[in-house]
């Protein structure tokens, strides 16, 4: 890993640690909550493939890299779907309301 | 390809990452049942959540991944033979973990002056558990990264350094679901 590969790696992970904090911190959360968690899980994907590639050096090892991507992918999903999940209900108990309408 | 190779493929030790993978399934079912238990308890667990401090906790995010960096380029000085910066770099990897324990721990005394404990809401089971079990990483990476600074052969540096980037990504695994996702 070059040394200015690791720079490269540090001002992204910087970047994108900056971006979920702000969107945390911002009114966008009351309003799109939805959208909101799927991109502070989006960043977080990114800053754990660019440390598990760059730091831990799974980018000399493209087959291994691949593998850790798809579990890293599937783990994420899984995590923003057991936070989505409440919404979902109450969905569930808005929707009969509203056809009663 | 043979399974030798495949293995042979992975970079550094593979103790290492028999370690790292089974640290990552610990905290990762951590979180998973954090977020399975808050499907009971949405408004609960949001409520409890703001009284986090996000800032405090971002700003321990952007310490660890900076130690993070000093980690990685202190084994990439060590390969090119430049024995004294590696040191510094392990060492200033090792001042930001205790920066980063610091901040926690001023984290945890503000709770407790708050009346919070662990037992307040299932959040701060939670909370505390994977918190605490982290900053527990972090502790002992320090010393591993203080003694790899001493004994600095470049087995050791890759050994301590692929240590402190698995604690580094927990972090940013946990940093979003603990603190950000509300």
């Amino acid at each position: 890993m070059t040394r200015r590969s690791l720079y490269i790696a540090l001002a992204m992970l910087v970047l994108l640690s900056l971006g979920s904090t702000l969107l945390s911190l911002s009114g966008i959360w009351a309003r799109w909550p939805v959208a909101a968690a799927v991109v502070v899980m989006a960043l977080a994907w990114q800053k754990a493939r660019i440390i598990l590639g760059k730091y831990l050096g799974l980018v000399q090892a493209p087959g291994w890299q691949r593998g850790f991507d798809v579990a890293l992918t599937g783990y994420c999903l899984l995590l923003l779907g057991l936070y989505l999940a409440p919404l979902g209900e109450i969905v569930r108990m808005i929707l009969p309301r509203l056809r009663g309408l | 390809m043979t399974d030798q190779n495949a293995l042979d493929e992975l970079p550094g030790d593979l103790l290492m990452w028999v370690l790292i993978i089974s640290e990552l399934l610990v905290f990762g079912a951590g979180l998973i049942v954090f977020l399975s238990v808050r499907i009971t308890d949405p408004a609960g667990f949001a409520e409890a959540q703001n009284s986090l401090d996000r800032t405090g906790a971002a700003i321990n995010t952007i310490v660890l991944i900076t130690s993070g960096f000093l980690a990685a380029l202190a084994i990439n000085l060590r390969r090119s033979g430049k024995r004294g910066g590696a040191r510094v770099s392990l060492v200033g990897a090792a001042v930001l973990g205790g920066a980063f324990l610091w901040i926690k721990g001023l984290e945890f005394a503000s709770k407790a002056a708050s009346d919070i404990v662990w037992d307040t809401h299932p959040f701060f089971n939670f909370y505390f558990l994977l918190t605490g079990f982290h900053a527990a990483h972090v502790a002992a990476g320090v010393i591993l990264l203080l003694l790899v600074a001493w004994r600095d052969h470049v087995d050791n540096i890759e050994d301590a350094t692929a240590f402190w980037h698995m604690v580094d990504l927990i972090w940013v695994l946990l940093f979003p679901v603990v603190y950000l996702l509300q």
